[in-house]
């Protein structure tokens, strides 16, 4: 109630007229009333009243927060957030060492950026994890919906085609070996349909389409409150070319940030982006690193380097709270991301692929 | 969309003209401000700037489909959604051909075939949908000089002797075929630009450049220092006028 005027999220014209009129704290503002307030400050009873309801508001918000309720500050104990963290589920890759150095998978309430080189697999592990996010409970899934915003085109809907019906396959797979009752419920509603209209799509043109569409993600979350995934893929490519500015791009970039975090936190849901790597020149050798700049580093909390070594594709955890730096090598199949088979497993007479389903799930069936 | 005038984007019109006193007209100049410098230009609260922010973002963010939709509208037309080249073991790697919609690059050492490919494809973007083409018009630009009318005629003439069995055919076809020579950088992005039109008036469905990479080395050479942003800037801008196109008109690029 002592709040000071300046502080108000009124109009900064109304607030100098305030100023200028002598008011200094809120309280003062309720006791003059709208009438009153009118006389002196000379604008209409009807922008009064308005005003005073904006400051009755903020005030009712200030006294329920330090009451301790909830509201945009949150206070729990660490013990609360561990309890938090352990329920909290993973959203698989299908490739389980790529999981493991993750610590189980991309995390929810995060965001995890993803680097790399064009055409080492990037969009891949995004339609990957647009999928997987819908993988049912029973499953050891999240059982949510993913909004994929695409800057780039690289959208190809037959490769989802391709990447869900295996996964289809594969938990049909588990559901025949295990014979339990909510496998069977839970394959009634995860069928290709089911999966692909659950994958929100949104195609951004260049960055003020991809601003535009951020601001409206809260509502849309609101809406649809099953999304669990949000995928930005390509958040380099509208803000590379044309951009004279480059202070302006820093700032738009931090927005665009943070929003993504309070969108990741509000709506427990995790944010994957995709980055573009440029070249820095140093004083003897160039070394690919990850566009946008230093800033933008730090948008991340997890960073994901996906890179060539020779013929054979490496994923390094660049940057993460909790797990250790480390590279696995992974594959990309024609059922999508999966691991590197060791040696010791034949291949098919063809030479075809090699099926590597069984692998990496036998791990997620002891539990 | 986002040169979009704030007129357009439902604002009252009070509004848009305190905003044009900043200079401020187009959807991009309002979002690229912050919250607080909203506020200062509008002259209105927090909360009335917040919906301000939706009104306008509602008026240039793109629309939602679900991949469902996509797959729909794609296995409605299925021959809609790839170009077939015609070799088959090609087209099973690729999926059923060159895809609708979308860019695809061909890159070889000299002399592999790339032009003499791309001469064929045209030719196949001329036959009727039965015959496995598209039936329309090709925009061929050309940076190389390397386009031979004479071969288009032979390649066509030996490929579909069933099909173009007289001149009054082959003729028809060779005026379906738009070539363009262009020998800088900068007429190239004209001519991407001015593409849109002609695709439309012309009913084209397959546009061909032969080549990027040619033009662009002769005009920057990468050791001398300020190129390199220059060179990538055009790629780039060149890339989206042609991503766009591809996808807006869903044809192969």
């Amino acid at each position: 109630m002592q709040r000071e005027v300046g502080t108000l999220p009124l109009a900064p014209a109304l607030r100098a007229r305030l100023a200028a009129a002598g008011f200094q704290t809120a309280q003062e503002l309720l006791d003059t009333g709208p009438c009153g307030l009118s006389k002196e400050i000379g604008i209409s009873r009807e922008e009064a009243l308005e005003a005073l309801q904006v400051v009755r508001q903020e005030c009712q918000g200030d006294a329920a927060r330090t009451a301790g309720g909830s509201g945009a500050t949150r206070k729990c104990t660490a013990l609360e957030l561990l309890e938090e963290e352990q329920t909290q589920g993973f959203i698989i890759t299908f490739c389980s060492a790529l999981d493991n150095i993750l610590g189980g998978g991309v995390q929810l309430t995060k965001i995890t950026e993803i680097c790399g080189a064009p055409g080492v697999g990037k969009t891949q592990l995004c339609m990957q994890l647009a999928v997987d996010v819908q993988i049912p409970e029973c499953f050891g899934g999240v059982a949510g919906e993913a909004v994929f915003i695409d800057t780039e085109g690289s959208f190809m809907v037959d490769r989802v085609v391709d990447i869900a019906a295996a996964c289809v396959q594969h938990c049909h797979l588990i559901a025949e070996a295990q014979q339990e009752e909510d496998h069977r419920k839970a394959l009634e509603t995860f069928s290709l349909e089911d999966i692909l209209s659950h994958i929100y799509y949104f195609r951004c043109r260049d960055y003020t389409e991809l601003l535009a569409q951020v601001y409206l993600l809260p509502e849309f979350l609101s809406e649809h409150s099953k999304v669990r995934l949000v995928v930005i893929d390509g958040i380099a490519f509208p803000f590379r070319h044309d951009f004279e500015d480059l202070s302006l791009r820093t700032r738009l970039l931090n927005g665009l940030a943070q929003q993504l975090i309070i969108i990741a936190n509000d709506h427990k849901a995790a944010v994957v982006l995709t980055n573009q790597m440029t070249t820095r020149i140093g004083q003897s050798q160039s070394t690919l690193v990850p566009a946008l700049g230093e800033s933008w580093g730090h948008a991340a909390t997890v960073r994901l380097i996906l890179h060539w070594d020779n013929s054979q594709r490496l994923a390094t955890l660049y940057k993460s709270p909790s797990q250790k730096e480390s590279t696995i090598a992974y594959h990309i199949t024609c059922h999508g991301f999966r691991d590197v088979q060791p040696p010791a497993v034949t291949h098919c007479p063809e030479g075809a692929e090699p099926n590597p389903r069984k692998r990496p799930r036998t791990e997620e069936e002891k539990q | 969309m986002a040169a979009k005038k704030l007129r357009r984007a439902q604002l009252s019109q009070e509004m848009c003209e305190r905003l044009s006193r900043y200079q401020i007209t187009t959807c991009q100049d309002f979002l690229c401000l912050s919250l607080l410098e909203l506020m200062k230009v509008t002259g209105q609260s927090y909360y009335e700037v917040q919906k301000l922010l939706c009104k306008v973002s509602r008026a240039c963010a793109p629309t939602m489909q679900t991949a469902y939709e996509m797959k729909l509208r794609k296995s409605v037309n299925p021959s809609s959604a790839f170009l077939s080249t015609t070799l088959h073991s090609l087209d099973r790697v690729l999926h059923g051909g060159v895809p609708c919609g979308s860019l695809t690059e061909i890159t070889s050492p000299p002399g592999c075939g790339k032009t003499q490919f791309c001469i064929m494809l045209s030719v196949l973007a001329t036959l009727p949908v039965s015959m496995g083409g598209l039936d329309a018009a090709v925009i061929y630009i050309d940076t190389e000089s390397a386009f031979s009318a004479e071969r288009l005629i032979e390649i066509a003439a030996n490929r579909f002797p069933a099909y173009f069995d007289s001149d009054e055919k082959l003729l028809c076809m060779t005026r379906s075929i738009h070539l363009y020579r262009e020998l800088t950088c900068c007429s190239v992005l004209k001519r991407i630009m001015s593409l849109e039109e002609e695709i439309i008036s012309k009913k084209v469905k397959l546009i061909i450049i032969d080549s990027v990479a040619s033009v662009v080395r002769k005009e920057f050479d990468t050791k001398l220092q300020g190129n390199l942003a220059e060179r990538s800037n055009f790629l780039t801008r060149g890339a989206s006028v042609l991503k766009y196109l591809a996808e807006e008109f869903s044809i192969p690029v």
